[in-house]
């Protein structure tokens, strides 16, 4: 999108107010989804929920190709669809919906980069461990990412995402790295979070901010998935003050409504039956 | 302790210590943190133990090529420059070091090997005059490809392409990521505390080649330019930590006119050049004597069986004969 149509796009956005029928689309809950593409839709979730706009989850079997940018998840508003969390987070922006208002511009840059953190460390962890350990590949990844398609079909298109996500691994550096050191690194980065959110409730002053969707988002996906080892988890368990916010994002308030969106939450995402 | 770990980093131009930002990334680290290394600055890129620039040989024989892992190494050895940081700064590096690998870097690939102009105009002319003579027919363009290659896997988009909008939507990326660099660095002289850490070698790292290069498409260093704390924040790392390098830059300007008038004596290599040149000529006059017969080359014993080599065809061979 180019710069001038995106400024219409928002001007167009801030016109509009948010419609009933919003709706956001993932892949196949039950046996499509992958952990990664599951966490950034429930941090998508959770945001329009802290925001408190209602939105509609419809799940596609080729969500990933209705996706402007090719990721999950993307939300249909109006006459427009955005994709991702960052330029969802301008989207409701534009339209006067913001968590971040109350906060500093040192806050800001602050949440930003630690949104990036995020993205960086543990969205890529989450890759690497779907895609380059053979196992979790062989066993949860490939037979889930093609479950909807038929022979050979399937095995095209698994192999393909797998080649894709590995030939990004080794750009970025990833390649060369074991098991062990991607776990490393999410520990490094819950560490982060973990010093952080301190003792507070959330990151940022008494409010919930994108971050802590981002944050609830994939922290819960990873606690309530299994996969072939429980490692990811058990590195995250050791962070006590991120597991209680987690639980208080959703038991409280603002989430009732996230929890009760997946009431049976620990059997839906479960990778393994 | 045994013999000190090797650095191989890039030359470096434009008064900076090296052209990499990898490189920069780590001399500055080892600047800030004392640590006593063997530099080699090198443009020769197979000269390095890995293949690839930076390195650092341990005295182990390990060869380390992430500046994350190099920074992990040095610590080990008691060099650490994040000694004072508390654990909550610590979380701030981490997080401010995602946010530029995230939103800076794409657009530092796209500003130095993918914008046309700048490419060669600068990145490519600049490597290709360095490298060492037959490196530099194609090592550039190699290095260009696999920059295009990284930047296509880190958007997720096969068909990648120089052009307004990529332009606009990598700089605006960056444009914001340097706001929020210079909104968190506010009035300070360093991002934590008085003295340098490692988030400072990497922000130096990332901003200083776009502040020093000389790129004839440069919207992003009109941009930090106008960030005044976060110019001023290289300029003083620069003055401090790399002071030969800033003088060289200050003297490299006054002689840079020079070179687009009289090019001659300015040629790198000359010496290997004019060797070079002096043997293809040599190869091709023996050449051509081979094949018009006016010398011959007999195998003494094979003699009886081949017939004399003068009756071979004789003709003006063109692309035998250049060189």
């Amino acid at each position: 999108m180019s710069l001038a149509a995106e400024a219409f796009v928002s001007q167009m956005a801030a016109a509009e107010p948010w419609p009933e029928n919003a709706t956001l689309y993932q892949p196949l809950k039950d046996d499509q989804i992958l952990l990664s593409d599951c966490a950034s839709s429930l941090a998508v979730q959770a945001y329009l929920r802290m925001c408190c706009l209602p939105v509609q989850v419809v799940c596609k079997a080729n969500a990933e190709y209705m996706s402007p940018s090719g990721r999950i998840p993307f939300i249909h508003v109006g006459n427009q669809v955005v994709s991702e969390l960052g330029p969802i987070v301008q989207f409701t922006k534009a339209k006067g919906h913001s968590l971040s208002d109350g906060l500093d511009d040192v806050q800001r840059a602050e949440m930003k980069a630690y949104m990036e953190l995020v993205n960086n460390m543990l969205l890529t962890a989450e890759l690497y461990i779907q895609w380059c350990d053979d196992a979790t590949a062989a066993e949860i990844s490939r037979p889930r990412y093609s479950s909807p398609y038929s022979w050979p079909l399937n095995n095209i298109l698994a192999y393909q995402k797998q080649w894709e996500v590995r030939r990004k691994m080794n750009a970025i550096g990833w390649g060369g790295k074991t098991l062990e050191q991607v776990y490393e690194d999410v520990s490094q980065c819950c560490q982060a979070l973990s010093q952080r959110l301190g003792t507070q409730p959330y990151f940022f002053n008494k409010q919930p901010t994108e971050l802590d969707a981002l944050v609830f988002g994939h922290l819960f996906t990873i606690l309530t998935t299994r996969l072939t080892s429980t490692e990811l988890a058990e590195r995250i368990k050791s962070y006590s003050n991120l597991l209680s916010t987690e639980k208080n994002l959703s038991v409280s308030e603002i989430s009732p409504p996230v929890h009760s969106l997946f009431p049976s939450h620990s059997h839906s995402v479960a990778l393994t039956h | 302790m045994a013999a000190p770990d090797e650095l191989f980093c890039w030359e470096g131009d434009w008064g900076l210590p090296s052209v990499s930002t990898d490189c920069l990334v780590v001399l500055a680290y080892a600047q800030f943190a004392g640590a006593p290394l063997k530099h080699h600055q090198i443009s020769n890129p197979w000269k390095s133990p890995s293949g690839s620039l930076p390195v650092l040989r341990t005295n182990q024989k390990d060869a380390l090529s992430r500046p994350s892992d190099i920074i992990i190494h040095l610590r080990k050895q008691k060099y650490n420059a994040d000694f004072d940081l508390s654990a909550k700064e610590g979380a701030d590096s981490l997080a401010f070091i995602s946010l530029m690998e995230e939103k800076l870097a794409p657009a530092l690939i796209y500003m130095f090997w993918v914008e046309p102009k700048n490419y060669v105009d600068v990145t490519r002319r600049w490597y290709a005059e360095h490298m060492p003579f037959p490196l530099n027919f194609f090592l550039p363009g190699r290095m260009q490809r696999q920059q295009l290659e990284k930047l296509r896997l880190l958007r997720g988009d096969d068909s990648l392409e120089a052009g307004e909008e990529l332009e606009k939507e990598l700089y605006r990326d960056a444009a914001e990521c340097m706001n929020l660099l210079s909104q968190r660095l506010g009035s300070h002289k360093f991002f934590f505390g008085d003295s340098p850490s490692s988030l400072d070698a990497y922000v130096f790292g990332h901003l200083a080649p776009v502040l020093k290069s000389k790129l004839p498409n440069g919207k992003l260093q009109q941009h930090l330019k106008s960030l005044d704390n976060l110019a001023n924040f290289c300029t003083n790392i620069l003055l401090l930590y790399f002071p030969r390098d800033g003088r060289e830059s200050s003297s490299s300007q006054k002689m840079s006119p020079q070179p687009e008038a009289g090019d001659f004596d300015h040629v790198p290599n000359k010496r290997q050049k004019q060797f070079l040149s002096a043997l293809v000529a040599l190869g091709a006059m023996l050449s051509y004597a081979l094949l018009t017969g006016m010398v011959s080359i007999q195998h003494v014993q094979q003699e009886a069986l081949e017939e004399p080599p003068d009756v071979q065809p004789i003709g003006p061979n063109d692309h035998e004969e250049e060189g």
